[in-house]
């Protein structure tokens, strides 16, 4: 790493320090906070960042283990080349061949989001994992057999001991690997970064800037900040009637969020199609021509999405192919090229 | 100094510790007055035949409240607590270190208050905890405690079919959009409650399970078969809430 050219704002200046858990010495792991992004919004003190906590949530992160019959990963639907969602899965695919209900979001830069899931049903990056795991129709397990799996391990029970100085394996411990092996995952290195960051002297090209002067324009009302999302939840106009998946309303029971989802982030977008809740977008262009063509109207469709009449965003199609061209630069290729979120494995 | 400071803490500690004392609580379910059981077939105050399967429930956030409106709050930390009916052992709930003192009202909460359910992992230990104690009393994907879990079957008497039915309550008001909240503080009047040394008093607390369906609204279980996260669960998290009463007081 480069500290002349890239500006990044170190958050634990040591890095091989030592501290203590409980008896056991661990290494502190650094955590790099870009300096164009907002502030975190997990409780890094509570689960401070080590190579023993990191190691091990990257280890159960690819274990099949954590499936009720052992053949589902976290990274069957969360694969590191497709930007940690499943590549050609409209909805995630769980154990025996079930196919889950949405689809898998990426994982990414969940330590400044504000909430998990399309429907933001679960507030606490500790307590993500837990949902797929106990959700039948992905890893179809509980998670108090999953404890008694890695404790039935002794190797996880050795690496557990030296991450967390614990004899006997809890769901605390676990949660806390996951925990910092998702929020250490943080995507800032796109072509785009380097250019508001000003290293390297990264330009846009002519187009691309196009592309980011209509994206400021017409996108990041909801794309906001260097996340490229608000974190809020809001009905994007897929459909006009909405008896399948009512999205946010199904957590907060409110008519009025019928149909609502996450906004997602736009980060490594031109990796993770399938696009939308449901995946039925196979490719960005198909994207631009529903905001631009075929936005549904009904009573929760975003007010954003409406003026007088008229629904959707006017887009030109010269205008699309600007916006595709700037939502290439968010590619990180650094993420998915990172062996620290690799499958240890391999 | 040093050494007067260490017989000062340790005489203020002894004291404190002399003149606390411990309170047992007795939850007892019962069905019409009588023990449940779930071997047997009840006939709810509606109508239905019914047998349970389970019968679970969080109590947390135990005060003692005495005449002048003073309240002795158990430890946050040690405050949850998981009733499971198959489990005799868990509706005891032990608390130590009562202050001395008489005391009018016992305060719970059936269920687990909203804080507890947004904190991180590190305070979701021990009955709370998803990976060991808590499995069945959480929900995954809208996160959060089921605070009251009754199951069991229906027997219809014209045809004599078995239909399950399923309450699982919960709801802590939402994190960031306000929604359902199912948490009930419950108040029960205890005359007078007498902790001292040597008193051990054991304070009763009686569920009565059939009034569940029909305290406040009546419920007919082919209507409602499976409340969990809706509107209906409002009714039955109120109907519940009063089916926690005053047994007795003891002193053992």
């Amino acid at each position: 790493m480069n500290k002349q050219t890239w500006i990044f704002a170190l958050l634990i200046t040591v890095l091989t320090c030592s501290f203590f858990v409980g008896k056991q010495s661990v290494t502190a792991k650094a955590l790099l906070i870009p300096s164009n992004f907002p502030t975190p919004t997990y409780d890094l003190s509570k689960n401070p960042l080590t190579e023993e906590g990191f190691a091990l949530g990257r280890k159960l992160f690819y274990d099949p283990l954590l499936s009720k019959d052992g053949t589902i990963s976290c990274a069957s639907c969360h694969q590191q080349d497709a930007g940690f969602v499943q590549a050609d899965h409209d909805l995630s695919h769980g154990v025996e061949d079930r196919l889950g209900k949405r689809n898998a979001l990426p994982i990414f830069n969940a330590l400044f989001r504000k909430s998990f899931f399309w429907d933001g049903g679960v507030p606490k990056l500790d307590f993500v994992p837990v949902n797929p795991i106990e959700n039948e129709l992905e890893m179809d397990e509980k998670m108090d057999n999953v404890v008694h799996k890695l404790n039935a391990s002794t190797n996880y029970r050795a690496l557990f001991k030296n991450a967390f100085s614990v004899d006997t394996i809890s769901s605390k411990e676990v949660l806390q690997a996951f925990a910092q092996f998702m929020y250490a995952m943080v995507s800032a290195n796109a072509k785009y970064d380097k250019f508001v960051r000003k290293e390297n002297n990264t330009l846009l090209d002519k187009e691309e800037l196009a592309g980011f002067n209509l994206f400021k324009d017409k996108c990041a009302s909801c794309h906001s900040t260097d996340l490229f999302t608000d974190d809020s939840f809001r009905n994007n106009g897929l459909d006009n009637e909405h008896p399948k998946d009512k999205g946010r309303e199904e957590i907060t029971l409110n008519l009025a969020d019928r149909a609502k989802f996450k906004v997602p982030s736009l980060r490594n977008v031109a990796l993770t199609a399938p696009y939308m809740h449901d995946g039925r977008f196979n490719s960005l262009e198909e994207v631009m021509n529903h905001y631009a063509n075929s936005v549904q109207n009904s009573s929760t469709l975003d007010p954003l999405l409406k003026s007088g009449t008229r629904l959707g965003i006017p887009l030109t199609s010269n205008e699309q192919k600007q916006l595709i061209l700037f939502l290439n630069t968010l590619t990180d290729s650094t993420l998915i090229n990172n062996k620290d979120f690799s499958n240890p494995k391999h | 100094m040093k050494n007067k400071l260490f017989l000062l803490a340790a005489f203020v500690i002894f004291s404190i510790a002399s003149n606390a004392q411990s309170v047992q609580l007795q939850f007892k379910n019962q069905f019409n007055g009588a023990p449940l059981s779930f071997d047997q077939l009840y006939q709810t105050p509606i109508g239905d035949s019914v047998k349970f399967s389970t019968l679970n429930y969080f109590i947390s956030n135990i005060e003692l409240v005495d005449k002048k409106g003073n309240s002795y709050k158990v430890p946050q930390d040690s405050s949850y607590f998981l009733l499971k009916h198959q489990n005799d052992s868990s509706k005891t709930i032990s608390l130590s270190n009562i202050p001395a003192g008489k005391y009018q009202q016992l305060v719970f909460t059936i269920g687990v208050d909203s804080v507890r359910n947004t904190l991180d992992v590190s305070r979701r230990t021990g009955t709370l905890d998803v990976g060991a104690a808590a499995r069945g009393m959480y929900w995954v994907w809208n996160s959060g405690y089921i605070f009251f879990k009754l199951e069991g079957k229906t027997i219809n008497q014209v045809d004599s079919l078995r239909k399950n039915f399923r309450y699982h309550i919960g709801g802590y008001g939402g994190y960031d959009s306000k929604t359902i909240n199912n948490i009930k503080v419950r108040t029960i009047p205890l005359k007078s409650l007498v902790v001292k040394k040597g008193k051990n008093p054991v304070i009763t607390i009686d569920v009565a399970v059939e009034r569940f369906f029909n305290s406040i609204i009546p419920v007919k279980i082919l209507e409602h078969p499976s409340v969990m996260w809706g509107d209906f669960s409002v009714k039955l998290a109120n109907n519940y809430e009063q089916i926690f009463n005053l047994g007795g007081i003891k002193y053992e």
